[in-house]
């Protein structure tokens, strides 16, 4: 198979074989990635985590459905799963679709580098697509990889003549492919429509936002729609406008229609599948199109150079001259490098989302609610994703050539940088989170118990600022990273242990203890003690820590250190 | 061969005694060895790998040599790494900076790495981009500037706290007729203040023109430490390329481009 692969491969031009491999690397900025830095592996342990997840799909809805006798009631699990599946690839699509953003289309740097080269526009765009595709379809085929075919087998034992697994199968690929290809294509469509209207700098200027908004509106759709694929559900006329501006539930329906198990009465939802991927297909591959033949162009005939505005320039100190150029300078880092905002947005948007989800029901009532543990845990993991998302932000390097600057004007010792460090992520993410925990906080009573609750969430917010810190001893975004180093599956699996065992405990902890002041008191001094004693451990071994720039991948042979 | 004459007998700012540096076994730099006084200007030269950029390195504290050391105002640089990066200012080869700042931002954070006042930062950051002109561009990204606007951007990154001694690697590049002229007074300026400059480059007749001296390098050791005038006159020479060309042996440039030129030729023929 590998062989016939490389010889198929083979008989493709070269230059596209060149193109199509550069491309695909640019999914991770190699500019920012150390030499050292193992890209194809990284990928892997991506591709490790997606097949853990099938793996377990596959699990839950296998044992879902042995835990229903009736076959109406297995026919709904399995048509809760379905939707799950297709909403579950669709953000894992657009999830992708938006960290590559811009992926598909010629930048400055191509049209300029590949401007003069004997290279057709075509060779870049059929290189750009393919390898898009191959990203994409590494994810959907492994993120699918076992539930694609539990589902369609227990399907296809369901009664009834049109339900064998053959064609749920076939159903269920052709679901998944469609769905996919609908948000990518939608998102190149009005990626490409609007480069094509709008000047390229205000293009590139709107860009950023709507990738901003695309990351939300995705993360949002996905935890607060609401589940509506039993018939009844279906059929009530109040779910009509959700079902009709709902794309999951359309692809729902297409897959449904085409397993051949789906109501007549329904069948305008299919419809809207169909028509949906028809537009986006179709206006994608004219948009791209268009770009490549006009955009190429308008890149070149830019100005080089137009005069900075006016606008906003001054910002407040933040501290010494010391902490407050490292604060300004990783707000700015933040704010203007694409992946380094994509990268915190991501955290910021799913923590946002997960909130939304678990206080839909206290936000809707016009009472103030009393303080629950939908409270507690949105609040903790709120804190939680921002500290430890912004921590991993700051280890993406932005501009390693430029860091000779920082080593040169060292003037303080080390640890006034790690101070300054530390300020900037209390600045940039516990206070953020802190403040609107106490906007939030407005629909809750009593208010001794909310008041309480926020000081916890304070000091959490130093402890895990101070947890992030140990061993941090660089200057924010200005260290080579090593990705791969890092093993992807052990953290992730790793997280989702911590986050079952160690949050809802401490929200049951939290919400008897906000009832009972002695036991309030001890809370709070405990979570005291702990900020205090990380604060010290830190600040002592900062003082002998030295700034570093590089991180030093694991040498190839360890040493046990027997030898005098 | 070796060819030195005495400096002026001033306090030495800069010393370098003995330093040797080598990468995987291979050295670099041998036994590098000079001194520098207030207001001089110090062309330090070289071919391509000759140890120019390991013993900037060394000197602005980047890179630690295996052997050898450096002195500044007669301390041990190693002892106390923070007074002398406090003294010097530093323009690097390659215009690296952090393209997503403005010019005017990445005067601030400069300034405030090196702890200025915010009132006299933005002072100096302000008028020294009017004087450059970059005032217009002060604003925009540095990834949108010129090359010789970077550049601009780094000598003045360079000058905002006022250093005793200046390292100018390659300060020319990219930069237009008049702003080459304006730095030449500059250098001027600054050698009469009594600023101690090392000048690196590969322009071979401006540093004749501006350098009290010149060091020479070629291998990881020191060929030549004279003044450029007399050098030429030691080796019978007319000028400093001549001397230059003389002194690192370089090869046959006429015989490399014809070869040059029949390589390109194989199989279009």
């Amino acid at each position: 198979m590998h062989k016939l692969i490389n010889k198929l491969a083979a008989r493709l031009p070269l230059d596209f074989r060149i193109l199509y491999h550069q491309f695909l690397l640019r999914v991770v900025d190699l500019e920012s990635l150390s030499i050292q830095a193992d890209i194809v592996g990284y990928l892997g342990q991506f591709s490790g985590v997606l097949i853990m997840l099938s793996l377990l799909h596959a699990m839950v809805t296998y044992i879902g459905y042995l835990t229903f006798s009736a076959p109406a009631d297995r026919l709904a699990f399995c048509w809760h799963m379905e939707h799950y599946l297709i909403s579950t690839t669709m953000l894992v699509v657009g999830l992708i679709t938006v960290i590559s953003w811009d992926a598909a289309f010629p930048d400055r740097r191509d049209v300029m580098v590949l401007s003069p080269l004997p290279i057709a526009p075509r060779t870049i765009l059929f290189a750009k697509i393919t390898a898009a595709a191959a990203v994409l379809g590494l994810a959907i085929v492994t993120l699918n990889a076992a539930s694609g075919i539990v589902l369609p087998l227990l399907l296809g034992t369901q009664p009834g003549p049109a339900l064998d697994f053959i064609q749920s199968f076939a159903a269920y690929w052709f679901t998944i492919l469609a769905a996919s290809a609908f948000l990518y294509g939608s998102i190149l469509t009005i990626q490409g429509f609007t480069a094509l209207v709008l000047p390229r700098r205000i293009f590139l200027r709107l860009s950023a936002i709507l990738q901003l908004a695309a990351f939300g509106l995705f993360l949002g759709v996905y935890f607060a729609q609401p589940l509506l694929t039993d018939p009844v559900s279906l059929a009530d006329p109040r779910n009509r406008w959700i079902l009709a501006s709902s794309p999951s539930y359309w692809f729902f329906a297409l897959f449904n229609q085409l397993n051949g198990s789906w109501p007549a009465q329904f069948s305008w939802l299919a419809s809207r599948a169909w028509i949906a991927l028809g537009l986006t297909v179709t206006g994608a591959a004219s948009s791209l199109l268009l770009c490549y033949i006009h955009t190429m162009k308008k890149t070149v005939e830019e100005p080089d150079l137009v005069p900075g505005a006016g606008g906003l320039h001054c910002m407040p100190p933040f501290g010494n001259s010391l902490q407050t150029a490292v604060a300004l300078f990783s707000i700015r880092s933040l704010t203007r490098s694409r992946q380094h905002r994509v990268a915190f947005a991501f955290y910021l948007a799913f923590v946002f989302a997960l909130a939304l989800s678990l206080l839909r029901g206290e936000l809707a009532t016009p009472a103030p609610a009393p303080v629950s543990m939908d409270l507690l845990i949105s609040a903790f993991l709120m804190m939680f994703f921002a500290v430890a998302g912004l921590r991993n932000v700051f280890a993406l390097p932005i501009s390693l050539t430029a860091n000779w600057v920082l080593r040169t004007t060292q003037l303080r010792p080390s640890e006034d940088y790690i101070a300054a460090t530390r300020r900037t992520l209390l600045l940039l993410a516990v206070a953020p989170i802190w403040l609107l925990s106490f906007a939030l906080s407005f629909r809750f009573k009593p208010i001794p118990q909310v008041a309480i609750h926020l000081a916890v969430l304070a000091l959490l917010g130093g402890i895990l600022a101070e947890l992030c810190l140990i061993g941090f001893y660089k200057v924010p975004f200005t260290c080579s990273y090593l990705p791969g180093k890092a093993n992807i599956q052990l953290v992730f699996w790793g997280f989702v242990i911590v986050m079952i065992a160690f949050v809802v405990p401490a929200a049951q902890f939290e919400l008897t203890a906000l009832a009972v002041p002695l036991k309030a008191a001890f809370m709070l001094s405990a979570l005291g003690a702990l900020f205090w004693a990380l604060w010290i451990f830190n600040r002592h071994r900062a003082k002998s820590a030295v700034l570093y720039f590089e991180e030093i991948p694991d040498p190839l042979i360890t040493t046990l250190g027997l030898s005098v | 061969m070796q060819f030195t004459n005495s400096s002026p007998k001033t306090v030495d700012l800069l010393e370098l005694e003995h330093l040797y540096r080598s990468f995987r076994g291979i050295p670099a730099i041998e036994d590098v060895s000079f001194k520098m006084a207030p207001g001089e200007i110090v062309g330090f030269l070289g071919p391509n790998g000759a140890g120019k950029s390991t013993t900037v390195k060394i000197i602005t504290g980047m890179l630690r040599p295996n052997d050898g050391r450096v002195l500044f105002e007669g301390q041990d640089i190693a002892k106390d790494m923070v007074a002398f990066r406090a003294a010097f200012g530093y323009v690097p080869e390659e215009a690296h900076l952090y393209s997503y700042l403005s010019g005017l931002e990445y005067l601030q954070l400069v300034g405030r790495l090196r702890g200025l006042e915010e009132e006299l930062l933005e002072t100096k950051a302000t008028r020294l981009l009017k004087l450059l002109n970059l005032e217009s561009w002060q604003y925009s990204p540095i990834s949108s500037y010129s090359k010789g606007m970077r550049q601009r951007v780094l000598i003045a990154a360079a000058l905002l706290h006022d250093p005793k001694l200046l390292i100018f690697d390659e300060p020319l590049s990219g930069l237009d007729v008049v702003t080459m002229r304006l730095f030449r007074d500059l250098l001027e300026l600054l050698a009469a203040q009594g600023k101690a400059v090392l000048y690196i480059s590969h322009v071979l007749e401006v540093v004749e023109q501006v350098c009290n001296r010149v060091i020479v390098i070629a291998k990881g050791r020191v060929l030549a430490d004279a003044r450029p005038a007399d050098l030429a006159k030691l080796m019978s020479l007319p000028n400093l390329e001549s001397v230059f060309a003389q002194l690192v042996q370089q090869q046959d440039t006429r015989t490399v481009a014809q070869e040059m030129v029949e390589v390109m030729q194989i199989g279009h023929r």
